[in-house]
């Protein structure tokens, strides 16, 4: 009940001395607000992308692609290679165990035509796969099966974009539409994608600006050979996120021996997303230590105004040792003062914190959010400065002799 | 007898329990209470061998110059400092070596203080101010509050209890002083010149409150250096260089 006291006198205190109290928190406000902001943004920018890859196939899935290689002198064995072909995904397929879906995709640009519409637009030759691995989901229609691939039927499934684009508000499916000459059967529209880590520009704007025909009639336009048929890239899923590491290495196993020279990419999106993580570690430390050195400063201000106000406060502080305050009353009274007012910075910081958060949101077109763990972390900071810089300060005054306290005019 | 007593000293050694010894004390009781400053070539002797005892309901004062010691006399009463040599004993128990922490707990619940300048908490009401002590008896509110207001009704100020200090006369904040001095029923009540900063009126009228408080029974102890003043008590203790020169007893 003492500190209920100490806290009610607190209060007291700064209501009385705002504009004082406000300059003695400078350091800690700011402090807090660089703290609040750098959680903040990193928190933010981890959930962003793992929100993004929740919607675009997950973290558990893995891009290989083509290396381009610049060498001038390649020797006979990467000549011989021709790149990533069908072959080396139905390999990964048959042989792979820490995988359990592959999806090989060809692309290319391609004249399209309906009515009288014609322009040139990315047309993507793929498997039934390609659906669940991309979390992309038919809206309506059907998605190329099994039997389009095994016949290389000219069948095609648009993009919301390209539906919208040649058919506008009619249905498109059943409608036959041109490909490089060639009349394909619309089965399908699938699900318009959107996620935006700005809330102005669709990261996957790009997926509903495809159109998705059978991948052997892809080959067969381009005159490929079915089985040795090169493809633009494939992803494949790993079956435990948390092997993600053999996963890889075992896909790296299988296409070396398919191409006997590393002319392909493996990248795994948990690889990168541990990647992009210690990056971001280090502009977190920069933003920590700016915002740990700015408590310090405003710790060792609160620590000098409690010593200029315990200075002012000394026949206070006398009077009630006289009436009987043990040391460690006086103690514990200055040091809830400190820790009040260092508190009461910590709040102001939090708002401060999250006008410099909506700042550089708004700045680098970046993801904030401020959590309650933000919150309650940057308020432990505010306090422990208070704490551990108000302890001289209540050492002092509980040390303090009440007659030599007495004596002071 | 005295190497024993700074035997005492030297080993800090805890407080002691009333015992048979305590037993016969008078309420206060010095026994040969010496006080030296700055120990070694400087040495200032303030009290040189005080042998004191003041009863229960005694109305006593202290006179002297200053530089008698009578305010550091008054300090040892009122356990705000400790005798270099020599025992002090307040109601049954021996107080002149305890801990700063033992020391604080005896003024809370065995004495109460009026000063010269009041003293006062400038930020806080009269109540808060009467009730101080008991703050850190760790009485809960309630209580609190009832004896603050009990208190100041004695003195007179109840009505005045939601005002702060700055907004009373002069008088009236020594009243509330002398309720604070009051609030914990304490054994003794010490007065360090309670009328030094008013005027004789208003000073006069303290006296006053405490010649009443006395005929009821309180036990007070006045410093003074107004001869006036001093002759309105029932005892007078006069301090001369450290010794007492003159302290008639009460029968």
């Amino acid at each position: 009940m003492l500190i209920l006291e100490a806290i009610i006198d607190g209060i007291r205190d700064i209501k009385d001395h705002f504009g004082r109290t406000l300059l003695q928190l400078v350091g800690i406000i700011l402090g807090v607000g660089s703290i609040v902001a750098t959680f903040s943004l990193s928190t933010a920018g981890k959930e962003a992308s793992m929100k993004y890859y929740r919607v675009s196939g997950g973290i558990e899935r893995i891009w290989i692609g083509n290396k381009q290689s610049s060498k001038v002198t390649q020797d006979a064995k990467a000549k011989a290679s021709q790149g990533l072909t069908y072959a080396d995904a139905m390999a990964v397929r048959a042989e792979a165990k820490e995988i359990d879906l592959v999806s090989p995709v060809s692309d290319s640009q391609m004249t399209i035509r309906y009515g009288g519409k014609e322009s040139q637009r990315s047309v993507m030759g793929v498997t039934p796969a390609y659906s669940p691995i991309s979390f992309f989901k038919v809206e309506h229609g059907r998605f190329i099966t099994d039997a389009d691939l095994m016949g290389a039927a000219r069948v095609a499934v648009l993009g919301t974009t390209r539906a919208a684009e040649f058919f506008g508000s009619d249905n498109p499916v059943g409608k036959t539409i041109f490909i490089d000459g060639a009349g394909y059967l619309v089965v399908g529209v699938m699900e318009e994608k959107y996620f935006s880590f700005d809330q102005k520009r669709n990261a996957l704007r790009w997926m509903n600006r495809q159109m998705y025909i059978p991948i052997t009639t892809m080959m067969t336009r381009k005159g490929e050979p079915l089985k040795q048929g090169r493809i633009s890239f494939m992803h494949a899923r790993m079956k435990d996120v948390s092997r993600h590491k053999d996963a890889v290495a075992e896909l790296e196993r299988i296409l070396f021996r398919q191409h006997h020279t590393k002319d392909y990419e493996v990248f795994s999106r948990v690889a990168n997303l541990a990647r992009n993580e210690s990056e971001n570690k280090m502009y977190d430390m920069t933003f920590m230590i700016c915002g740990l050195i700015s408590l310090l400063v405003g710790g060792i201000v609160v620590m000098n105004i409690q010593l200029a106000s315990f200075n002012e406060r000394v026949r206070e502080i006398g009077t009630r040792k006289a009436v009987g305050a043990a040391p460690v009353q006086i103690f514990f009274q200055m040091l809830t003062e400190s820790l009040l007012v260092s508190f009461f910075g910590g709040i102001i910081g939090l708002f401060v914190g999250k006008l410099f958060t909506n700042g550089i949101s708004m700045l680098t077109r970046n993801p904030a959010v401020v959590t309650p763990g933000t919150i309650i972390n940057a308020l432990i900071f505010a306090a422990g400065t208070g704490l551990i810089f108000g302890m001289y300060p209540a050492i002092r005054a509980s040390r303090l002799n009440p007659i030599d306290a007495l004596r002071v005019e | 007898m005295s190497a024993v007593f700074k035997f005492h000293e030297w080993t800090g050694s805890a407080p002691e329990k009333p015992t048979a010894e305590s037993a016969g004390k008078k309420l206060i009781q010095l026994e040969h209470v010496r006080k030296v400053y700055d120990s070694g070539e400087n040495a200032v002797t303030a009290l040189d061998g005080i042998d004191l005892k003041i009863d229960r309901g005694e109305f006593v004062s202290i006179i002297g110059p200053s530089g008698s010691g009578k305010s550091t006399l008054m300090h040892i009463l009122g356990c705000l400092d400790t005798p270099s040599e020599g025992r002090y004993w307040l109601d049954g128990e021996d107080v002149a070596t305890l801990s700063a922490r033992a020391l604080a707990k005896i003024r809370n619940q065995k004495l109460g203080f009026v000063f010269q300048t009041f003293n006062l908490l400038p930020r806080a009401t009269i109540w808060k101010n009467a009730e101080l002590p008991l703050l850190y008896a760790g009485i809960d509110s309630d209580e609190r509050k009832a004896r603050a207001m009990a208190a100041l009704e004695r003195v007179g100020l109840a009505n005045r209890a939601k005002h702060r200090p700055s907004e009373i006369s002069g008088g009236q904040r020594q009243r509330v002083a002398v309720a604070r001095a009051l609030v914990n029923n304490p054994a003794v009540i010490l007065a360090d010149e309670p009328t030094g900063n008013l005027d004789q009126k208003t000073g006069g009228e303290i006296i006053r409150l405490f010649e009443e408080l006395a005929a009821g029974g309180q036990t007070i102890i006045l410093v003074t250096h107004d001869p006036a003043i001093a002759k309105r008590t029932q005892r007078r203790i006069r301090i001369v260089d450290g010794l007492i020169a003159d302290g008639e007893e009460m029968d």
